[in-house]
């Protein structure tokens, strides 16, 4: 048997295997497309999942309840976080403020 | 002055969200129709997008068009149709039977439509083929069972040739072909371009 697939004319060789694979995803599981959902970091089982994208709209009500927004919004949280974390100089005490500028106005005139 | 009556929802379904609606497919089936509708769309033209093809199957099955015969199943029944509209698409590109695309014989003795073939379809067809069969072997690289079995499968042969031919047991075939339905899940699941 051939290991290339390019030997044989390509439009009846890619035929034959769409034709061939088709009947695995068919009979694929749920658990397998649950599965393999989970490879790429998505949850089907949750509403607004993006594996679901392209398939159906979003009313404004789902899109602004779906969990997919809630988890964009908590991974720009914790981005923002980082940021503000990363900005602040590290280990460095905040520096006392000078006595002089503390002294109350007119502290001289007593 | 007559009042409108307010819609519940002022949405237009699509015709997923109508099969879903009307209990024709479950949502898991939805994602199963998803990764077919992209796999069948790989033997097509780039302008035709999978949504194109599983909105095409379900509208036929929707509008009754097509009937589903009792024994088969409404994915399987689904996955059929999206396979004929593959082939109805090159039909048509290369203006074969059912192609509109005929030029009228006007002749004392020959009096008939000629089908009008289109030769650039054939090469356009023959170069997205070896593309896909280029893209798919990619799906499986690093796996030589499985491209082994992608090219018994690409020569027509039966799972018990392949099988005779790699000298692989039962066991060994059925695993490759787990990891192979686990990638074409993981492909089908994405939102990527094929």
């Amino acid at each position: 048997m051939r290991t290339k697939l390019n030997v044989i004319e390509p439009k009846t060789a890619l035929n034959r295997i769409l034709d061939a694979l088709e009947r695995e995803l068919i009979d694929a599981s749920d658990e397998e497309i649950l599965e393999a959902a989970k490879d790429l970091g998505m949850n089907p089982l949750m509403k607004g999942s993006a594996a679901f994208l392209g398939l159906h709209t979003l009313s404004f009500a789902e899109f602004f309840e779906s969990d997919a927004l809630r988890e964009v919004l908590a991974r720009a949280r914790t981005m923002q976080i980082a940021a503000a974390t990363q900005l602040e100089p590290e280990g460095e005490a905040r520096q006392p403020t000078p006595k002089r500028a503390i002294e109350r106005k007119g502290a001289a005139d007593k | 002055m007559p009042q409108i009556p307010q819609l519940a929802d002022d949405r237009v379904l699509n015709t997923a969200e109508t099969a879903l609606a009307l209990k024709l497919i479950s949502r898991m089936d939805f994602l199963r129709l998803k990764t077919i509708a992209r796999w069948h769309a790989r033997g097509l033209p780039p302008d035709v997008a999978w949504d194109d093809l599983l909105q095409e199957a379900l509208t036929r099955v929707i509008v009754g068009s097509r009937r589903k015969p009792e024994a088969v199943s409404m994915v399987a029944f689904l996955a059929g149709i999206m396979r004929s509209l593959r082939a109805e698409h090159w039909r048509r590109a290369r203006g074969g039977p059912d192609s509109r695309e005929t030029l009228r014989i006007d002749h004392q003795d020959l009096s008939r439509a000629a089908a009008l073939r289109d030769p650039a379809a054939d090469l356009e067809h023959a170069l997205i083929a070896g593309e896909q069969l280029v893209a798919i072997e990619q799906l499986f690289a690093g796996d030589s069972v499985a491209l082994r079995i992608l090219a018994g499968l690409g020569e027509g042969h039966s799972a018990a040739q392949i099988r005779a031919a790699l000298k692989i047991s039962k066991t060994e075939y059925d695993s490759a072909r787990k990891r192979m339905r686990r990638a074409l899940l993981r492909e089908g699941l994405t939102c990527a371009q094929n």
